[in-house]
């Protein structure tokens, strides 16, 4: 599903964040991505979405060289992979519900034929009651909940989350596992970021750790 | 609950693209009033030219004028493809020359005399014959007014011309700044199409969130340019500097002649919100895909 080998990333002339970062991920997988701050975790997980390209080293996502791949393949590939990103990303300017249901609605889906299943994910994360609210006057846990919601609302393949534990309390952060070990169950492969050491004891799921630019499975 | 719009109307506000634009489709209206003038005129001036000719005959030293004119009469009278030919009295030559000598009275003077000529347009006469001809009698000369007419077709030609150039360059200019606008809005909602991007969405698609603003873009500013044009052109028929002037008259003549022309001149007027709209349209629609191919 995934396959990198001797992939090395910098931005413009700077050092090098990524050297020589080598791993396959199999559908099924279940990984967790760890690493001191400023270590590179955000910028792999960018390459795995396709918003960075190496600089050097082979990667493949799905089978597809992402080397040789032109912007028209681009969105079948992202459509397979949900992200949550470490600053969320929501649109300000769209309601909670709006906001979860984007990546249907820009796949030409009927707002009829997803209504229901927004809502039921919505209020599964508890946040029914805020689906017309914007995420200005959410609260940080909230929007959170709001980005895992819309990264798995289409039912990616391949789930990728920064930190999606970072803003939430102990409680919460253990219902959001749950949701993760439930749709790995289901059959979406994860990788999940994070510096919450709580949380990859409590799954007791492989890491890759990440440190000076190297990646290693521990 | 219906689906909040994905790129919002308020970032990066194109009233300032509707203005220009509005500006550019009252000017290409204007342009295009000259030229349906321009050609209005040149018809009329040309059908009723070529149908008529005149012979002059000047005062000559020891002979007689008016034994002139009539031999002048007879000669042309009796040349084929000559359909009239009438001797003016000599009031029309006071009046020729009215413009220099002003309205006192001309007797006593050696006034010219003209003989008004009407040619048969099926079955032109030879000109050059018929001047040499007219070289018999004394003073005569034939004044075919090709020169006159091959100069206001000239002059019409460059007017036309120019109006055409002005068409062009309204049009060049139109697309640049859509260009510039649309690039603006891209600018402005980069965050949103960033995040269009990493949730799969196609060029197309977020090219479609966008580009129906430019299309009501277009078509508002073309309407207001037309709105404002044809309101010129009534101005001008109506206060165009009297009745009598040229100008209101062809105002007029723009805005309210036989329908076959109003029809045609109308529109001519109402392609102008059209070009606007698909300006508009097609120079976002290109200008947002040849944009979104370069942001991964
Ligand atoms: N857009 C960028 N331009 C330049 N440097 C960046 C950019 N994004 C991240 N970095 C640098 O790359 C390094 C890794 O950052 P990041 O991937 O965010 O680490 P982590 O997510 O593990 O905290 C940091 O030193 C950071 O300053
Ligand atoms: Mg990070």
């Amino acid at each position: 599903m995934l396959r990198l080998e001797n992939v090395g990333l910098k931005y413009g002339d700077g050092p090098e964040i990524l050297r020589d970062v080598s791993f396959s991920v199999r559908p099924g997988d279940f990984y967790f991505l760890t690493g001191p701050s400023g270590a590179g975790k955000s910028s792999l997980l960018k390459l795995l979405f396709l918003a960075l390209r190496p600089t050097r080293g082979k990667l493949h996502i799905f089978g597809e060289d992402v080397g040789g791949l032109s912007h028209s393949k681009l969105p079948a590939i992202r459509r397979r992979i949900g992200v949550v990103f470490q600053e969320f990303r929501l649109l300000d300017h769209l309601s909670t519900y709006d906001n979860v249901a984007l990546p249907l609605r820009v796949a030409g889906r009927a707002e009829s034929s997803y209504r229901l299943d927004v809502m039921d994910l919505l209020d599964w994360v508890g946040l029914a009651h805020k689906s017309s609210d914007l995420p200005p006057v959410l609260s940080g846990g909230e929007k959170q909940r709001a980005a895992i919601a819309r990264a798995v609302i289409a039912k990616p393949q391949l789930l990728l989350a920064d930190e999606p534990t970072g803003n939430v309390d102990p409680l919460l952060a253990k219902r959001l596992l749950h949701l993760f070990l439930e749709l790995n169950r289901l059959g979406t492969t994860m990788l999940i970021a994070t510096h919450d050491k709580g949380l990859v004891r409590q799954a007791e799921r492989p890491v890759l750790h990440l440190e000076q630019g190297a990646l290693n499975l521990q | 609950m219906r689906p909040g719009a994905i790129i919002p109307a308020t970032a990066a506000s194109l009233t300032s693209l509707t203005v220009t634009m509005a500006v550019m489709c009252y000017l290409a209206c204007l342009a295009i009033g000259a030229l349906i003038l321009v050609d209005r005129a040149v018809t009329s001036w040309t059908s009723g030219l070529s149908r008529e000719m005149t012979v002059q005959v000047r005062v000559v030293r020891d002979a007689d004028i008016a034994q002139e004119v009539e031999k002048a009469r007879a000669v042309t009278a009796a040349f084929p493809g000559i359909i009239e030919v009438d001797i003016l009295d000599e009031k029309a030559g006071e009046k020729l020359l009215e413009p220099w000598l002003g309205t006192r009275s001309l007797a006593g003077l050696p006034v010219p005399r003209l003989i008004r000529v009407v040619t048969d347009t099926e079955n032109p006469p030879d000109v050059t014959a018929l001047g040499q001809a007219l070289s018999q009698v004394k003073g005569a000369t034939l004044d075919t007014h090709q020169k006159w007419e091959s100069e206001l077709t000239r002059m019409a030609r460059a007017l036309s011309a120019v109006s055409y150039a002005i068409l062009l360059l309204i049009s060049v200019s139109a697309i640049a700044i859509v260009i510039f606008a649309t690039r603006a809005v891209l600018q402005a909602n980069r965050h949103i199409v960033d995040l269009l991007h990493l949730v799969g969405a196609r060029d197309s698609y977020i090219a479609r969130q966008i580009d129906g603003r430019f299309l009501r873009t277009g078509l508002l500013s073309g309407f207001i340019g037309v709105g404002l044009g044809l309101f010129t052109f009534l101005l001008l028929g109506l206060f165009g500097g009297g009745s009598e002037s040229g100008v209101a008259a062809a105002s007029r003549g723009l805005l309210f002649s036989t329908p076959s022309i109003a029809i045609w001149s109308y529109g001519l007027l109402f392609a102008v919100p059209i070009a606007a709209t698909l300006i508009c349209l097609i120079t976002a629609r290109v200008t947002l895909i040849r944009r979104l191919g370069v942001i991964t």
